[in-house]
């Protein structure tokens, strides 16, 4: 069948057009959560999110409430509605929507995160492990319940606690080949609610696991090492050992 | 027209050619390049765990030449922190954490051990024949690991083999000769290093310290049925709607304190928020309970939540408990229980409770510390007078409250004044060893709205 002239020129064009888009595609790698801005906010000496208690969080809610975008009490504490207001202000003001009051923020909202300790005192708080916990906790069990979640995270206490592994937390979740949520860059995902309660828990002392070093899910674990350990308890999907 | 316009398309596809191979030339670049940093990056860590090594191999030799205990001392704290570099530094190295867990564990317990040493050096004590013996064989092994690493180093270094071709070790070829080499040698160090004699010594890293056992639970082996029994009981009412055991693996009885974990229905919960429990299996003593609602509105005050704390712990029979820190996070407020006896604090019994700020409902305890520590104890009479005690601390340390109190120090618990303060505007609790007058601990405290935090 022949095509008429027009026709065929259009095909010849899209089809240019589409291997050369298809080839950009092809090695196109998507870096967006590994963007500056990201690095600032896990860098940031102190930020707010969905949790958050104090003075502070007062402060911010009074700025959303006089600026008309929280419409609720002024309790200093980091819930849903504060959270929501401050996407809407960040969307309203060309900043990165995602729910948390960094520097970036606090500096549009006119406030600065006030620091109340004494100087040598400074920066003394456990945010830092808080939240890199619940990162690690969001990118390996979010799928898990509740109790799961503590789990994972009561794992990289005890390894911490271990002579046979690192003696930091950043040490243990960043072991190479440690973590698969940490090698697929997963752990760079904002923790929900859920995995910050649940690394505030582990933090405080609750090991549902009694101690596991280890825990994996049968149904992914490549490694027929893993079996060779000690198996106690099954939480949700995982399994957890010595 | 057909003539005219033939050179349209392959010339287009030509450009599209030429842009994709630049593009995908400039992304080889970038990759080239991070990979020669990452590489360089392991590289240097690689001949820093060496270096470190040897530094703890040589420090060994010279602490057991020397003969003055200053001398000691300061050898074993450069050997506490050369084992403690080569260790952060060779779990950097993209290696599975299996292949290198035993030397891990040799460097941890090397660095742990030295502090020990300081310490009874510190003491006044000479160091006995078992730990001159102890000192002998960490050298020994550290000289062997060296040796075996200085071996590897030469090995490759005529080599093309690169670090980083070994952290996607699934999917690159393991059989390549040069990454066995490294491989297998880094292997052999660990089969090596899990024959290595017990070291026996008190600090966190000890064997005994990580292999200890509860004594604080009492009375015989429960049955689950009995354990569920236990878990209605400890609700009361009929609060318990469900109840279901978590599946079990062969070894739950290797665990610290082995229990009977369930998963329970409360009767006021909504269906996808469980209530979690633990009971002891020997004794049948509940161990921890954690209840993760939702608490949206925060009525309660701190004094009427702790008030609702004692009298629950009232109920449960853990008499004379005093409350010390409370942390609030989550709506909910979490309060830290020690046992007081003869009005002495015993910290190691500590149980913690919290209490929901909305209606005062208690959603989580947790009494592991307790069972692992509490024993009947002999309480000792101080030596030294609060006065005497005080004399210790530093002029301008101002001293807000005091009391007697008993601490953990690795296996062994000592009787201390406590001593509460402020020193140039920080707040601070010092532990002054009520027997010999050794400032035996330091804490900082950094107090907020939320509660008090120790570092």
């Amino acid at each position: 069948m022949k095509l008429p002239q027009k026709r065929k020129k259009f095909l010849i064009l899209t089809l240019v057009f589409t291997s050369a888009f298809l080839s950009i595609l092809m090695f196109y790698e998507p870096s967006d959560y590994l963007s500056e801005a990201d690095y600032n906010k896990a860098l940031a000496p102190r930020v707010l999110y969905w949790g958050s208690q104090g003075q502070d969080v007062k402060n911010v809610q009074w700025q959303l409430v006089k600026w008309k975008y929280l419409v609720g009490k002024v309790d200093g504490i980091y819930g849903p509605e504060t959270y929501r207001a401050v996407r809407r202000f960040q969307a309203k003001n060309g900043l990165k929507v995602d729910g948390i009051v960094g520097a970036e923020t606090a500096a549009a909202l006119g406030i600065t995160l006030s620091e109340a300790a004494p100087a040598s005192a400074q920066g003394l708080n456990r945010q830092s492990d808080e939240y890199l916990l619940a990162r690690c906790i969001h990118g390996e069990a979010r799928g898990e319940p509740y109790v799961g979640k503590v789990a994972v995270a009561a794992v990289i206490l005890n390894r911490v606690r271990s002579p046979q592994f690192p003696n930091t937390i950043a040490g243990v979740i960043y072991q190479p080949l440690a973590f698969t949520a940490v090698a697929d860059g997963q752990i760079n995902l904002t923790p929900n609610k859920d995995a910050i309660n649940a690394a505030r828990d582990a933090l405080n002392g609750w090991d549902p696991t009694y101690g596991a070093l280890y825990y994996w899910n049968p149904a992914t674990a490549t490694s027929k090492w893993i079996w060779t350990r000690k198996v106690t308890l099954k939480i949700g999907k995982h399994w957890f050992g010595v | 027209m057909e003539r005219r316009r033939w050179w349209i398309a392959p010339s287009i596809l030509a450009l599209a050619l030429i842009l994709s191979i630049a593009w995908g030339y400039r992304e080889y670049q970038t990759r080239k390049q991070l990979q020669t940093t990452l590489e360089n990056h392991y590289q240097r860590i690689f001949f820093d765990v060496k270096k470190h090594v040897e530094n703890v191999q040589t420090n060994i030799s010279k602490a057991m030449a020397a003969n003055s205990s200053e001398r000691n001392i300061l050898l074993l704290s450069e050997i506490m922190n050369e084992a403690y570099f080569a260790q952060d530094k060779l779990a950097q190295m993209p290696i599975p954490q299996s292949d290198i867990a035993n030397t891990q564990k040799f460097l941890n317990q090397a660095a742990d051990y030295s502090y020990y040493l300081i310490q009874t050096h510190l003491e006044g004590v000479p160091l006995t024949k078992e730990q001159r013996g102890q000192l002998a064989s960490l050298r020994d092994n550290s000289a062997k690991f060296n040796e075996e690493l200085a071996k590897l180093q030469s090995d490759l270094a005529d080599k093309n083999f690169t670090i980083g071709s070994m952290s996607n070790r699934q999917t690159a070829r393991i059989e390549e000769g040069n990454e066995n080499v490294f491989q297998t040698t880094l292997v052999n160090i660990d089969k090596n290093m899990a024959d290595v004699p017990r070291l026996i010594y008190d600090g966190p890293f000890a064997d005994e310290m990580i292999n200890r056992k509860a004594v604080g639970l009492t009375g015989e082996k429960v049955s689950r049925e009995e354990a569920e029994r236990k878990v209605r009981e400890f609700f009361g009412g009929n609060r318990v709607k469900r109840i279901t055991a978590f599946e079990e693996g062969e070894n739950i009885e290797n665990v610290r304190i082995p229990s009977y974990t369930f998963s329970v229905q409360l009767d006021n919960a909504s269906e996808d928020r469980a209530t979690y429990i633990a009971v002891s299996r020997q004794g049948g003593h509940i161990v921890w309970m954690r209840n993760p609602r939702a608490i949206n509105n925060e009525k309660l005050s701190i004094d009427q939540a702790q008030e609702k704390a004692r009298r629950f712990l009232e109920e449960k029979g853990f008499d004379n408990m005093e409350v010390n820190y409370h942390q609030k996070y989550n709506g909910g407020i979490l309060f830290n229980f020690a046992l007081t006896e003869e009005n002495v604090t015993i910290y190691p019994d500590l149980v913690k409770v919290k209490v929901a700020l909305d209606n005062g409902e208690i959603i989580g305890f947790d009494a592991t510390p307790y069972y692992t520590s509490h024993h009947e104890r002999d309480i000792p009479k101080p030596k030294l007078s609060l006065q005497e005690a005080r004399a210790k601390l530093r002029d301008d340390f101002e001293v807000n409250s005091e009391r007697l109190a008993i601490i953990p120090k690795g296996k062994k618990e000592v009787l201390c004044y406590e001593f509460k303060g402020t020193h140039m505007n920080n707040e601070f609790i010092i532990y002054v060893n009520a027997e010999n007058g050794r400032e035996e601990d330091v804490l900082q405290l950094v107090i907020d709205e939320n509660g008090t935090l120790t570092f």
